[in-house]
């Protein structure tokens, strides 16, 4: 067994193990950690196939950027575990039958009788001047040209979605007009110190049910 | 790869679409509220000229571009044709409804047309990723409009739902395209054919796929069991969203289906063909009973998809070219029944009422006999009354399937239908014979009177002349 | 020229669907004009093509304009064939047709008197008659042009539509609903003959289209089917029996006739045009375009024979005590459908055509004028009410002579050729029945000459019986009634001239109607046919015409020179008279048997079958149980995502475990 098999398997378990651990975690940011554990280590599979663009894409895309928004998101969420525990309990025996199943019959196909080595032997070794990257580039620019630009369309998509469903203008937030912090000048326009008498204490706005409605949505 | 603008001209429709939706979006920035008439009138007159440049790029011989990425043939031409004009009529539709909710924005217009191109861009795949990525361009698309109206909570919910169900759907349908992949070494559907000839059809990672492709496929198209999004989504969308949402999709989905089954994995047919059967049956049943305890009629009309989605599969799994006519005339005739029947609800909502229970209908006839008359025709194309087009339809896919034997699949078809009739006919009794709770006349926009009485005609001038849309669905396979 | 038969018959159509649909937007002259106009365009083109066949310069169009589905192998096809038997057909049609539209100007003028005050029913009924009109010039039009036996079909059931309409147009009137139900159900009869005989067409040749099954039907000749049990019987006399039997529905053979004299509840013009002219002559029309199917069956020949025989006779006979005008003229119509069968019958096609065209000018032509008597009669329509009216009607009065005339065959006029022609060929014919056929119609001719004088005497001559403010405002009818008569009694007198020579014995109908070489009885007689003066001639020696003269004699002394001894008959032979009166029996079996009875089994039926059985257990049983299971499938619909998923995903097992473990 050469070391990169070895390593292959080392790979596989951390992989599966912290998935397992994704699902079965109570606490999400835990789960969320080891997702970054599952995504490494398909990471460093992608890196045992020589596929370098791709791991290194992978750690910066997902790791980097996709699950620290996950890790903002749930932190300021209020979970409720207790509830999604015993939802979990109660539907587990059906959730183990038909997994086991699920497992026995992937297992059955994607076992070594079609997927073996035989089957797919090893491509030949690339010399050290192979650039993942370049090869990449250029199969996407030119045979994967449609499907690219699609995929810059769905992207499109995506933002113009987002705003359209969380970009409001809500006259009771503040912000800045960068438009307009252009023409401050000196004088006038600039930050002054005044002393104001303290406020006697406000009703909190709770009477604006308006608002409530669109925190929810 | 050599580089030839000549092969840019069959993906002209494309990328009109996509200018189309980019002006939109550019345009609407300089729009003031009230000026955004603006944008109904740059989406309906460029949709307008989108279908033209459809029929002048279209005809001919089938033809691949873009390295196998897409292909032009008669049933794209035919298909693309139908989901514009699908779309063209509920932009029709829409138009008085968005304005009196304040929904009239570009993005609904940006969106729609992004859903539109991703539907184009199934429709003309010929390769796995291709087929994927328009299917993905189109679901992103829904899953936004259906939570369009972003104060309403259920809308919000229903988007939920159907964005994670649709994760499911379209994870399940690349694994098993994966599998495919991995089984015939290619992603461009001739090749796979290809492959999958050579190989014969006893292989067993191939069926594998074909089963979760299969249920990617049954998804989209909402065939029981995988069913579940279809009322929820329906109940909770704005209705301009469920006319798009229940209407043109079903085109594009059929595209789908063709594509990967037939064009793809033909060889396979023995197998698809069980597992069709399977999903039509049951959907055929579980459609048409379902419906008949809905109050809600968009409910009512999520399972009655449901049940016309086993017809058209019962068209697919015949497997002749025969049968893939009807599933297609099925599918275009089903979006157009659709769009009308939903058009009236979009029409008939008002400010602040949301038309969805089916008491809203009651008497309608004495508001607006014309509408009336209109959704009537609906109602009796969709029970499969003669002489309209619903009937032809069912007829030419009954005819299909007993083509190739499978007469008792025929016979539950029929018993089923039979069922499915009272639902319909009772939104019948109900225009017609009850009394109306409100009594004021319906206030519709021009436009949409003649969209409405388009569709209305052509459904009963398509069930005299079926010839007119047939020949075309039938030229396609030959 | 495919589009100039388009225009032949989409012109009529859109006159049509303008007058119906947009009537009350255009007025009456807008309707009148534009179906006259639709119709006139029709006549001219089919004059044109008429003219085209009778010079020889067109050639046979056969062709589909339009393929409305494939089904099991067989087209389904829009089409026309356009030979000289149809563009005779055409012209007839559009003539008429175009005749009865500008008389109907005059006719329905004050249709708003028909009409309750304030019925809905009766608002714009001027422009929804022209409207009805015209889509029956269309649809018989579609029927004569068809290629195809769908197409016939359609046009068969498009006609029988209008013509139930029309019937009942005054549809408050009990009696006119009475009218048009009887007809309906009475054709639905005929109507299960003919889809059956449409049926085994398909069946056995596999096509609908004429060409293609007329050139099969030689090798089937011979074939025999089981039907029921172990009889077998001929395939061709099957076809031919079964497809005879919708024309005798919708030519009124006996025991099928029993509708059309009830529908002369209807307005006179569409009596006038469809239930004498046109529409009833469908029957012949379809026969005669069937030529090589029946050719090949002397059994079905055989049965037309002795049908039309028996129908010509006997309906004759009941004119004979009628009272009502446009019922004994009704009676008439019955009886020369007859002479039409009978020439079928007797595979003398081309004189049953030509008697068809002769009778569609002069029958056309006598209910025109009966209905300008009815008119300046204030609608009574009771011949005892009549009388002398010649001086008060002139142009009627010479009108309807001519036509009487050339209904009983006088010698030179247009009838005389075309009947004289059936009785000579029914009396060569060979065929089963040909010697009782013979007789009838030779005894046939008497009875016309006695009933049409009957009443022509009894309308236009002697006293003057009505009262005395119908006398005082009789005058003749206007224009737009009178001229259609004039132009219609010229063909009646002088088409048969013209014609007899190229349609009977010339080639006219060579290589369009088929008969076999043993049957052609018409070959026989153009052997000693010397030209139309030898005809006349040889008629005026014939039995037949002796028999019309004597009709007319007795006619005269019975009703203008001893008016007494009607009545002393009447007496004498009054189990005779009651017999007719009661029109042998078939409404008051028709009656008691059939509606009587399949009341009761409907009641029957409805009683213990429906309400108990179908309605009790299985409608509303079996509504109850899908009710049942619809709800308790719709608790699987629980809203949570989770069970959507789960939904799923054993979906996705129960696949994975069926298909790719087993």
């Amino acid at each position: 067994m050469g070391f990169e098999k070895f390593l292959f398997y080392v790979l596989a378990a951390t992989l599966i193990a912290a998935a397992g651990m994704v699902v079965t975690r109570r606490n999400p940011v835990h789960a969320v950690l080891f997702l970054v554990v599952a995504f490494f280590s398909s990471a460093m599979l992608w890196m045992l196939l020589e596929a370098e663009f791709l791991a290194i894409s992978l750690v910066l895309v997902y790791v980097g950027a996709v699950l620290v928004l996950f890790l903002f998101v749930i932190m300021m969420l209020d979970v409720d575990i207790a509830t999604l525990k015993a939802q979990f309990i109660r539907h587990l025996p059906l959730a183990l039958v038909v997994g086991v199943i699920m497992l026995v019959e992937i297992f059955l196909v994607v076992g070594p009788g079609n997927f073996g080595g035989e089957s797919f032997p090893n491509p030949a070794p690339q010399g050290p001047d192979y650039n993942n990257t370049r090869e990449l580039g250029l199969l996407l620019y030119s045979s994967y040209l449609y499907p690219f630009e699609i995929a810059a369309v769905i992207l499109l998509v995506a933002i113009v979605a987002a705003i359209r469903l969380t970009l409001r203008h809500r006259p009771d937030t503040k912000y800045l007009d960068p438009s307009k912090q252009v023409y401050v000048r000196k004088g006038p326009d600039r930050v002054q110190l005044i002393r104001v008498p303290p406020e006697p204490r406000r009703v909190p706005p709770t009477a604006t049910p308006t608002s409530g409605v669109e925190d929810e949505a | 790869m050599t580089f030839d603008y000549a092969h840019l001209l069959p993906i002209v429709p494309e990328i009109a679409v996509l200018v189309l939706a980019s002006i939109l979006l550019l345009v609407d920035l300089w729009l003031k509220d009230e000026d955004k008439g603006t944008n109904h009138l740059i989406a309906v007159f460029g949709l307008l000229v989108v279908i033209g440049l459809t029929g002048v790029v279209g005809g001919g011989e089938r033809e691949i571009v873009l390295s196998g990425s897409y292909i032009r043939d008669p049933m794209s031409d035919v298909l693309k044709i139908a989901v514009l004009v699908v779309s063209l009529l509920s932009f029709v539709y829409s138009r008085d409804y968005l304005r009196d909710r304040g929904l009239w924005v570009g993005e609904f217009y940006v969106l729609t047309l992004c859903a539109v191109l991703g539907m184009m861009v199934m429709i003309s795949a010929n390769s796995f990723l291709t087929l994927y990525l328009g299917l993905e361009l189109l679901a992103l698309s829904l899953y936004a409009l259906v939570a369009f109206e972003r104060d309403n909570p259920s809308g919000a919910e229903a988007a939920m739902k159907y964005f994670v169900l649709g994760a499911l759907g379209s994870g399940l349908l690349l694994y098993g395209l994966s599998m495919l992949y991995g089984a015939s070494g290619s992603l461009e559907l001739g090749a796979v054919a290809r492959a999958v000839a050579w190989q014969g059809a006893d292989n067993q990672v191939l069926v594998f796929g074909l089963v979760f492709v299969v249920i990617g496929i049954g998804f989209k198209f909402g065939a029981v069991p995988f069913h579940m999004w279809v009322p929820d989504t329906y109940q909770g969308a704005p209705n301009p969203v469920v006319l798009f949402l229940g209407s043109a999709p079903k085109i594009a989905a059929f595209a789908l289906a063709f594509r990967l089954l037939v064009d793809g994995l033909g060889q396979l047919h023995a197998d698809w063909q069980g597992m069709l059967v399977i999903l039509s049956v049951i959907s055929l049943a579980v459609g048409n009973i379902v419906a008949i305890a809905q109050t809600n009629i968009k409910r009512m009309l999520a399972y009655s998809t449901i049940s016309h989605v086993g017809f058209i599969f019962l068209g697919l799994l015949a497997g002749t070219t025969e049968g893939f006519a009807a599933a297609m005339f099925y599918a275009i005739v089903y979006a157009l029944m659709a769009a009308g029947g939903f058009g009236l609800l979009v029409m008939m909502s008002r400010q602040g009422h949301e038309v969805e229970r089916l008491e809203d209908l009651k008497g309608l006839n004495e508001r607006d006999s014309w509408q009336a008359a209109m959704m009537a025709l609906v109602m009796f194309s969709m029970a499969g009354v003669p002489p309209t087009v619903g009937f032809m339809a069912k007829l030419l896919v009954l005819d299909a399937v007993i083509s190739i034997g499978l007469w008792w699949l025929a016979l539950i078809a029929v018993f089923f239908s039979v069922i499915g009739a009272f639902y319909y006919l009772r939104v019948v009794k109900i225009i017609y014979f009850d009394k109306p709770e409100v009594i004021e006349p319906l206030v519709v926009g021009s436009g949409a009177r003649v969209a409405l009485s388009v569709t209305g005609l052509a459904i009963l001038l398509l069930g005299l002349f079926p010839a007119a849309l047939l020949t075309y669905c039938q030229a396609a396979f030959a | 020229m495919e589009n100039i038969y388009l225009t032949i018959v989409l012109a009529p159509l859109l006159g049509s669907i303008v007058a119906g649909f947009f009537g009350g937007r255009i007025g009456r002259a807008g309707a009148h004009w534009v179906t006259i106009l639709g119709v006139g365009l029709s006549c001219l083109l089919s004059l044109y093509v008429l003219k085209g066949f009778v010079d020889g310069s067109l050639p046979v169009f056969d062709g589909a304009v339009y393929t409305w589905m494939v089904s099991g192998g067989i087209q389904f096809e829009i089409g026309f064939l356009v030979d000289q038997l149809t563009a005779l057909m055409m012209a007839v049609v559009t003539f008429v047709s175009l005749m009865v539209h500008i008389y109907t100007i005059g006719y329905m003028a004050d249709d708003e008197h028909n009409w309750p005050k304030g019925s809905l029913a009766g608002k714009n009924s001027y422009q929804r008659f022209f409207s009805y009109i015209s889509l029956f010039t269309f649809s018989m039009l579609m029927l004569v042009m068809s290629n195809n036996f769908l197409q016939l079909f359609f046009g068969w059931e498009a006609v029988g539509l209008v013509s139930y309409l029309l019937i009942g147009f005054w549809s408050v009137r009990e009696t006119a609903i009475f009218a048009n139900l009887k007809a309906f159900l009475v054709n639905r009869v005929g109507d299960f003959g003919f889809i059956l005989g449409i049926a085994a067409v398909a069946m056995y040749f596999h096509s609908l289209d004429y060409r293609e099954v007329f050139a099969l039907a030689p090798q089937l000749a011979n074939v025999q089917i089981q039907v029921w049990g172990d009889t077998s019987w001929s395939l061709m006399t099957t076809i031919g029996v079964l497809l005879f039997i919708g024309a005798m529905g919708k030519s009124a053979q006996v025991p099928l006739h029993v509708w059309l004299p009830d529908s002369m509840e209807g307005p006179t013009p569409i009596s006038a045009l469809i239930h004498a002219a046109t529409m009833v002559t469908a029957g012949i029309f379809m026969v005669a375009r069937m030529s090589p199917l029946y050719e090949l069956s002397e059994t079905a020949l055989s049965f037309i024979m002795v049908i039309g025989a028996t129908t010509a006779f006997f309906m004759g006979l009941i004119g004979l005590v009628q009272n009502d005008i446009k019922r004994v003229v009704a009676y008439s119509t019955l009886s020369q459908l007859g002479y039409m069968i009978t020439a079928l019958g007797a595979s003398a096609y081309a004189a049953g055509i030509f008697h068809l065209m002769t009778h569609a000018f002069f029958k056309a032509l006598l209910f025109l004028a009966a209905g300008s008597v009815i008119i300046a009669m204030h609608h009574d329509q009771d011949i005892r009410n009549m009388g002398g009216l010649r001086k008060y009607l002139p142009i009627t009065w010479i009108t309807f002579l001519l036509g009487s005339l050339a209904l009983i065959g006088f010698p030179g006029f247009s009838g005389f050729f075309s009947k004289d022609a059936i009785i000579e060929a029914v009396h060569l014919s060979q065929v089963g029945g040909s010697g009782y056929a013979s007789i009838l119609l030779t005894l046939g001719v008497f009875v016309t000459a006695l009933y049409s004088f009957r009443l022509y005497f009894l309308v236009f001559h002697g006293q003057e019986r009505m009262d005395e403010h119908t006398r005082h405002h009789l005058h003749e009818t206007p224009a737009v009634v009178w001229v259609p008569l004039v132009l219609l009694a010229i063909p009646s007198v002088f088409i048969g001239w013209l014609s007899v020579e190229a349609v009977l014995f010339g080639d006219w109908f060579k290589g369009v109607i088929l008969v076999a070489p043993h049957h052609d009885v018409l070959a026989q007689m153009g052997a000693g046919y010397h030209g139309q003066a030898g005809f006349v001639l040889h008629g005026m020696l014939a039995l037949p015409f002796w028999l019309a003269m004597g009709g007319l004699a007795l006619a005269w002394y019975i009703y203008m020179v001893n008016p007494a001894i009607a009545a002393y008959l009447m007496v004498r032979f009054g189990t005779l008279y009651r017999i007719l009166d009661g029109k042998y029996g078939f409404d008051q079996m028709n009656m008691a048997l059939f509606a009587g009875g399949s009341r009761g089994l409907g009641k029957l039926f409805w009683k213990t079958g429906d309400q108990q059985l179908i309605d009790g257990t299985l409608i509303n049983g079996s509504a109850q149980g899908v009710g049942w299971i619809a709800e308790r499938l719709r608790t699987i619909q629980t809203g949570y995502l989770y069970h959507y998923a789960i939904a799923m995903i054993l979906g996705l097992v129960v696949l994975l475990t069926v298909f790719v473990t087993f």
